[in-house]
């Protein structure tokens, strides 16, 4: 078998303990890496109904047949975990180094099992494997933390750590690497830190097994050249995703005061182009010629690195319109390991609901350095506060009540990103069926929609390209493993993705191989779904209540007067299950399972409800 | 009449300026816009007449607002077939 090592590692975190195990080609071809294999290992492993927190649950990084290889974006890694936001499936993807280490040490997926008793560093080198004492950075934000691994380790070791968030069992804690990103939205840094699991540490030196290496260089070496050059020649780097905001704000989907508006006046001052003009830095993820980070000097002079979700999330939804400041917010996030869309939208939601007198206190939108002392709170889970702000903001809309469920930005318990979707009916689908809650990774439809279609409508060409979308983006970037960017924004051909794959592999799969895996993983997740919560109805592929209710309408601009329209998405709903092959309940039926070589899946299914035929 | 013509991205920097009012002839249509503003017509793009998308050939009129994007996300032209 080439392309994959073949090899999982499995530690266990109580018993101190690791081996080495095997998979074949029936789970190689059948789940491929990164997401697939780390659903279909949670399903097989995990008792249904297990505390996300608790030491069953697994944490597991995965990895695919393209990823770490030298061709363009492919630095990626998954991490995943039962989510103890949401409590169905939680995965996110992130940058990073291990990605190409854990490969050259010889794995393509590692399972962390149990939890340590004091704070743990796992430090794996090739066969090597050490469970080592992390007590001395236990509290440290990830900043400090990646200090401590890299003057230790040095900085050519891949890390994933978490900060205090993570530790104190934030619920949208993420997991952070320096040398890239965050991931793991649904509070993967809280299964880590359930599991007193500080920092993995990965170092490898064997080859990536290739069937055709040499191919693979020369074409990933000239492709790397070439995104870079369609990067320049594009501009895009300039802005980034950042770009995005202006264009949001002048077509009123931009997210302000708790997605209550759609626009506002001061967007410009934390737009693309401010932040562009306060660069002092570019990051990015390894193996990327197209870096998307953009640092600018946050308000107490730290550098704080950028994009459009966090800028979103942190800016215009908490109306904070000055660029430092939400860079201050930002940095915070990144050292505290929490995630900045969660967390503007948890800061959102609590100012909304003092501001309509559904509880007490003080805090207020534009208040930025009220923000930071919240963010505090939440990451360490200081005082009834603190914990409030932990939870996320479905738990909180809980203990609030007074109606407060209705302006809760939420799908499935994962906060909303940042596209306010008062008349984006196909955006709106896109976060109410993503199977791990309203992320806009799964399925970007809102320039389609805005641009080919009739805005406000509802036909089943929407539901498809959600689909579609959903089997590139959710499917194909995040089990192949690679950054979806360079056909997103720079039009790089999908099919460069079968090219690297089959180089790689010596298979001969076309991209319609490839949607049948994303379905597959797709209806999986919709199983688990069932298994962790047997009363499952369509109201959980709901987006936010809000956006259908008329008093929230916009009351000028572009979409003045107009909103969602709730039957109509049930209309469209219907739509994407019928094209899905999933009942009304949005669960997948018995055919479209065997359609899916999902039979014996579907069979443990029924065991906790009913399957349509 | 005067238009306002807003650009997003990368096209600030492709045609020079971020946002500018236009005195354009009346009748004038958002296609002899683009020639105006120059900018490349093979760029994948998106165009807003006061948020709303533009039809070809659609006529402006004074006081509009035009935002002129570059295309954002795959999915326009690629994805399955
Ligand atoms: S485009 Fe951005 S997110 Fe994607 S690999 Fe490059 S730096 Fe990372």
């Amino acid at each position: 078998m080439f392309g994959w090592t073949g090899t999982i590692l499995r530690v266990d975190l109580t018993e101190r303990t690791f081996r080495k195990e095997t998979f074949g080609e029936e789970f190689a071809h059948k789940w491929v890496g990164g997401r697939g294999f780390a659903l279909k290992t949670l399903w097989d492993e995990l008792e249904p109904g297990v505390d996300p927190l608790g030491p069953k649950n697994k944490f597991i990084v995965a990895l695919g047949p393209i990823a770490g290889i030298p061709a363009p974006n492919t630095g990626k890694t998954v991490v995943a975990a039962k989510s103890p936001l949401t409590g169905g499936y939680g995965d996110g993807n992130l940058g990073t180094q291990v990605t190409e280490q854990l490969r050259k040490a010889g794995y393509d997926m590692l399972i962390v099992e149990g939890a340590a008793s004091e704070p743990t560093l796992l430090y794996i080198e090739d066969d090597k494997v050490e469970f080592l004492p992390a007590a001395e950075v236990w509290g440290k934000g990830t900043y400090a933390t990646n200090d401590w691994i890299y003057a230790r380790y040095g900085r050519k070791v891949g890390v994933l750590n978490i900060g205090q968030g993570g530790e104190n069992l934030n619920l949208y804690s993420t997991v952070r690497s320096l040398e890239g990103r965050s991931g793991g939205r649904p509070g993967m840094g809280a299964v880590m830190g359930s599991k007193k699991l500080k920092a993995i540490v990965v170092k490898g030196s064997k080859p990536i097994p290739q069937a055709d290496p040499k191919t693979m260089k020369k074409l990933g070496a000239a492709d790397l050249r070439t995104v870079h050059e369609m990067d320049k020649k594009s501009g895009w780097s300039k802005q980034s995703t950042t770009g995005i905001l202006a264009w949001c704000n002048e077509v009123a989907a931009l997210p302000v005061r708790n997605m209550r508006k759609t626009r506002h006046s001061d967007a410009w001052k934390i737009d693309g182009e401010r932040l562009d003009a306060a660069r002092v830095a570019t990051y990015g993820c390894p193996t990327c010629t197209m870096h998307c980070g953009i640092a600018v000097h946050d308000r107490e002079g730290r550098e704080s690195e950028l994009d459009y979700e966090n800028i979103g999330m942190l800016g215009s939804n908490l109306e904070v319109f000055e660029l430092d400041q939400v860079g201050s917010l930002n940095y915070l996030c990144d050292d505290y390991g929490l995630d900045t869309i969660s967390a503007g939208g948890v800061l959102g939601f609590y100012a909304d609901a003092i501001d309509r007198g559904h509880i007490a206190g003080d805090f207020r939108f534009g208040d930025g350095e009220g923000a930071k002392e919240l963010l505090r709170l939440a990451a360490l889970r200081e005082g009834d506060l603190g914990n409030l702000l932990a939870d996320g903001t479905m738990r909180m809309a809980r203990k609030i009540g007074r109606g407060s469920e209705a302006y809760a930005m939420h799908v499935k318990g994962l906060e909303v990103s940042a596209y306010n979707c008062k008349l984006c009916p196909g955006m709106a689908l896109s976060f109410g069926t993503s199977p791990i809650g309203a992320h806009h990774k799964e399925a970007w439809v809102i320039t389609f929609e805005l641009n080919q279609t009739v805005r406000d409508s509802y036909g089943r060409d929407k539901a498809q390209k959600v689909i579609e979308l959903q089997r590139i983006r959710g499917g194909l970037f995040e089990y192949i493993i690679a950054c979806r960017f360079p056909w997103v924004e720079l039009g790089w051909q999908l099919e460069h993705y079968p090219i690297y794959f089959n180089t790689i592999t010596g298979l001969n799969w076309t991209l319609d191989d490839f949607w049948k895996v994303g379905d597959r993983i797709y209806s999986l997740m919709k199983f688990f779904w069932l298994r962790e919560m047997p009363d499952w109805n369509r109201k959980m592929d709901y987006p936010p209540m809000v956006w259908f209710d008329p008093a929230n309408a916009d009351a000028d601009g572009p979409i003045a007067g107009k909103i969602l329209d709730l039957e109509k998405y049930d209309g469209l709903l219907d739509h994407y299950y019928d094209l899905r092959g999933w009942d009304k309940r949005g669960i997948p039926t018995r055919k479209t399972a065997a359609a899916l070589d999902l039979e014996d899946e579907a069979r443990q299914a029924e065991a906790f409800g009913r399957l349509e035929d | 009449m005067k238009v306002t013509v807003k650009m997003i991205g990368s096209f600030v920097y492709a045609t020079g300026f971020s946002e500018r009012i236009f005195d354009l002839a009346p009748g004038t249509t958002t296609d002899e816009l683009l020639e105006i503003v120059e900018i490349e017509k093979s760029r994948p793009m998106i165009v807003a007449r006061n948020g709303q998308a533009v039809v070809q050939g659609e006529k402006l009129e004074d006081g509009d607002r035009v935002v002129i994007a570059p295309i954002f996300s795959g999915g326009q032209a690629a994805g399955p077939h």
